[in-house]
């Protein structure tokens, strides 16, 4: 499981069990969920349960888990639970066992056996297309789409106008949704970035990609479509081939009206609007893989190469060195990135091909105060860290990162987390007993063993822990 | 402002784990599948191992595979299709397994590293199936149908056994060529040189690629090819690959010492028909998430070795005093090892019954004075401690 999906996992994890179900009905789905968000050790689990006669008892899958790896099995276990993946049974001898929920399980052998009818996995055109479009330039295209959307939020914070830099205009469309996701707001016709908008730029393309689909997901019913048809053709668009056109005949009425949407996006291509065909680009095939994504323009001049190297070992191009003594230089010429940069570095020179400047007190402080955090900074600057950068471990000079921490913290002392307080137990055991599961969980914030209380950040799986323990 | 201890600054918390090599080497020997051919046909076996191969590559978006044919006259690969057609090995499995793998691997080496094999393989383009599983089924089904009709009954008479020696190295070889390629430094390409220099560096930082090899084995008497195998098994142990076995019929003898010998996993199940579920219940973990699980091994291994000079397998055997090699027999051609050719004579052994040296009686000590013998009296400290004593 990656960064760019854990988000699209936690949206999965809060849909209700109905829409679970009907996700389930498409093999091309339940594999993608399967590939994509499940940890490593819940894929075992489940592939172990696939095939298994009866169902398995909660004692064997005790002895079957190192006791060194309690937790993780814990953890496993309430992932699967919350996707409605695995069931929990109670049989006559009141012993518990684990179930793969039938659905998910028939689908995924059918996506394992490649057997049934579903025609999940798109069907690809039978009519060769006579002009047909090559992989490079769906790369173009997809590049373009998604960086004039990131332009439009930063550019105008920076005071660069959109229309001038990159050409052609962000749909009216994708307008309202950056504004229902609260990436941007509109004060007197002039946009501005928010916070959410800046964690959202400064993220990986695939994250990015995710975070705008959940945005549209949320509205999907506002706009009259079903929320599992929009689902699950993401994640069929996820499993479909680069550079293959796909008949849109077997689509239905809500993915109809979404090709228009992606489209705008740039996660899908069509010729045209009347077009009956459609071919997915490099933004939709990597939305169920992180490898060999679509990285943003620095990339420009190495595109040529990337493109024949196979999606699978993309390399990890960076373009920014950090100095110990602050100095930064970016070895690139888009504008968007170079107006990202200044979002926190002070710069001072420009070359054709470099940009060179330095992170001040000021600049970060600045950035600070426009709703940036300093870990989005420094994740920012260490995912597109220079290939030369990225023999040192951690990546960029330890100095440096403290320090920009530490002009973050001259302004905020406080942190806040939203969550629950347990307090009044009744006894130390029970105490302990839950405080160690929510560890475990990995949702305790903070303890205070002396006054027997806890402060957890998620408070459902506990409580049907305490549910089960009630029981006995 | 207790956050700030450079305890965390480690931001990118990358816990997925890293992409899994599962090379399978499948044992195709017609005599022992025709053998099993009651509880489990040959057709039904690769069935299941295709569906295991598709829950391996789901795993892992990564996640490569190779699969292997050691069959009885030759080892050739499975997947990724070789791009040169291999020409006939005339190898007649008495001869070195190793070396009939050596053959084959500089052949398909060019091309074997590219992904699902050549393009013009024509793949039906069916909307039921993900295409990645499709491409690696094709290409598999293709080229192993492709390995039955190039045997001809010749072969089959020649020899029992299979090339699991011949196989092990493709195997490995491939898998060291992989790791390698996925190094994470372009300059390897470049410069090997320089990745040799901050190799230290190169290892500690980033887990490249984890590798295992998985032999599902039919047939028994290996103990002919007990070199080749043996060094393959020392080669894992070394690069740290575990070797699964996955034995559903036959002796056990050499596969099991794998499994021991690199920490992989042993399985050697009663009623081979459930041969789906103990491949995904014992075998699709990878070395990740073995860490938390776990693992059938084998009980007692038999650490029994063959001999050199009939591949026997022997409990008590002779061993040459320069090479280690281990012979059945005493009596070698002219006396010399059969490996590195020192002389080697038993006679003396063999006709003096051992003689029993009797011990000489120690002379009386001499109380006090003895220390006062050794010698480094020059220095005052150790000439004054007889003094003391």
């Amino acid at each position: 499981m990656s960064a760019s999906s854990s988000q699209a996992l936690e949206y999965l994890e809060l849909l209700p069990r109905q829409t679970h179900t009907k996700l389930y009905e498409q093999p091309s789905t339940v594999l993608a969920i399967f590939r994509c968000m499940l940890p490593h050790l819940a894929k075992s689990l489940v592939m172990a349960m696939l095939y298994m006669p009866s169902s398995l008892s909660a004692q064997d899958l005790d002895t079957w888990f190192r006791p060194t790896a309690r937790s993780d099995k814990d953890k496993s276990i309430s992932i699967l639970e919350q996707l409605h993946i695995v069931v929990l049974k109670q049989d006559a001898s009141r012993q518990n066992s684990y179930e793969l929920s039938k659905g998910f399980a028939r689908a995924l052998r059918q996506a394992l056996e490649g057997s049934g009818s579903h025609r999940s996995f798109g069907v690809p055109s039978s009519e060769t297309d006579p002009d047909k479009v090559t992989v490079a330039f769906l790369d173009e295209f997809a590049q373009g789409q998604w960086e004039n959307i990131l332009f439009y939020m930063v550019g105008s914070t920076v005071g660069l106008s959109s229309s001038n830099a990159l050409g052609r205009d962000v749909g009216e469309g994708t307008k309202a949704l950056l504004r229902l996701g609260e990436f941007v707001k509109s004060t007197h016709a002039r946009v501005s970035i928010t916070r959410a908008g800046f964690t959202f730029v400064l993220q990986e393309t695939s994250a990015q990609v995710w975070s705008l689909l959940i945005v549209y997901l949320k509205h999907a019913d506002q706009l009259g479509m079903s929320e599992t048809d929009v689902l699950s053709f993401l994640f069929m668009l996820g499993s479909l081939e680069l550079g293959q056109d796909y008949t849109i005949s077997t689509l239905s009425a809500t993915q109809l009206q979404m090709l228009e949407d992606l489209y705008a996006f740039g996660i899908i291509y069509r010729s045209n609007e009347k077009a009956k065909t459609f071919y997915p680009t490099r933004l939709a095939v990597t939305l169920t893989s992180d490898a060999g994504m679509l990285s943003t323009s620095s990339t420009l001049r190495n595109k040529a190469i990337s493109n024949e190297v196979s999606h699978r070992s993309a390399p990890n191009t960076g373009f920014i060195i950090v100095e110990t003594n602050y100095r930064l230089y970016a070895y690139t010429d888009s504008l968007l990135q170079i107006s990202i940069l200044s979002l926190f570095t002070k710069l001072t020179t420009r070359f054709p091909n470099l940009v060179s400047g330095k992170l001040t007190k000021e600049s970060i402080t600045r950035a600070v105060k426009l709703g940036i955090s300093s870990a989005q900074i420094l994740s920012y600057l260490t995912s597109h860290a220079h290939p030369q950068m990225q023999k040192n471990n951690p990546y960029l000079p330890p100095t440096v990162m403290d320090q920009i921490r530490l002009w973050e913290y001259e302004g905020e002392r406080v942190e806040t987390t939203n969550g629950f307080l347990m307090k009044d137990f009744p006894s130390d055991a029970e105490y302990r007993d839950l405080a160690a599961y929510a560890e475990s969980l990995g949702v305790l914030i903070w303890r205070n063993d002396a006054r027997r209380m806890c402060f957890v950040d998620r408070v459902d799986q506990i409580s049907s822990y305490l549910k089960k323990k009630s029981q006995k | 402002m207790n956050a700030i201890d450079g305890t965390d600054r480690q931001i990118k918390t990358d816990n997925s784990p890293p992409p899994s090599l599962l090379a399978i080497v499948l044992d195709t020997n017609p005599h022992a599948w025709a053998h099993l051919s009651s509880t489990l046909p040959l057709r039904n076996a690769l069935a299941n191992i295709l569906v295991f191969i598709n829950a391996h590559l789901a795993s892992g978006n990564a996640n490569e595979v190779v699969v292997i044919a050691a069959h009885s006259h030759r080892a050739v690969f499975l997947y990724p299709t070789p791009k040169t057609p291999t020409p006939r090995n005339n190898s007649n499995g008495n001869g070195n397994g190793a070396a009939n793998g050596d053959v084959d691997m500089n052949e398909t080496g060019a091309g074997s590293m590219e992904d699902g094999g050549p393009k013009d393989v024509s793949i039906s383009d069916n909307p039921n199936k993900y295409r990645p599983f499709a491409v690696v089924e094709s290409a598999i089904l293709q080229n192993f149908a492709a390995l039955l009709d190039a045997t001809t009954p010749a072969h089959l008479a020649a020899t029992p056994t299979t090339l699991i020696g011949g196989a092990l190295s493709l195997a490995l070889s491939y898998i060291a060529k992989s790791t390698l390629l996925r190094s994470p430094l372009d300059s390897v390409v470049d410069n090997p040189l320089s990745a040799l220099a901050d190799s230290e560096t190169l290892h500690t930082k980033r887990e490249s690629l984890t590798s295992r090899i998985l032999i599902v084995s039919v047939s028994g008497d290996l103990a002919n090819q007990y070199i080749p195998v043996m060094n393959s098994i020392f080669a894992a142990q070394r690069k740290r690959i575990p070797i699964d076995i996955l034995k559903l019929a036959g002796d056990t003898v050499l596969l099991q010492q794998a499994s021991d010998a690199t920490g992989g996993v042993y399985m050697k199940p009663d009623r081979p028909e459930g041969l789906l579920q103990y491949l995904m219940m014992a075998f699709l973990p990878d070395t990740t998430a073995r860490r938390s699980l776990v693992m059938p091994s084998a009980g007692g291994v038999d650490f029994r070795a063959a001999c050199f000079c009939h591949r026997n397998v022997v409990d008590i055997g002779y061993v040459c005093s320069v090479c280690l090699s281990i012979f059945c027999t005493s009596d070698l051609p002219s006396n010399l090892c059969l490996t590195c050719g020192s002389y080697l004579s038993l006679r003396s052994a063999q006709t003096n019954p051992p003689a029993l040296v009797p011990r000489k009686k120690k002379k009386k000590k001499r109380a006090g004075g003895a220390d006062s013998t050794t010698p480094g009296g020059s220095t005052p400290a150790g000439s004054g401690t007889p003094m003391h004593s």
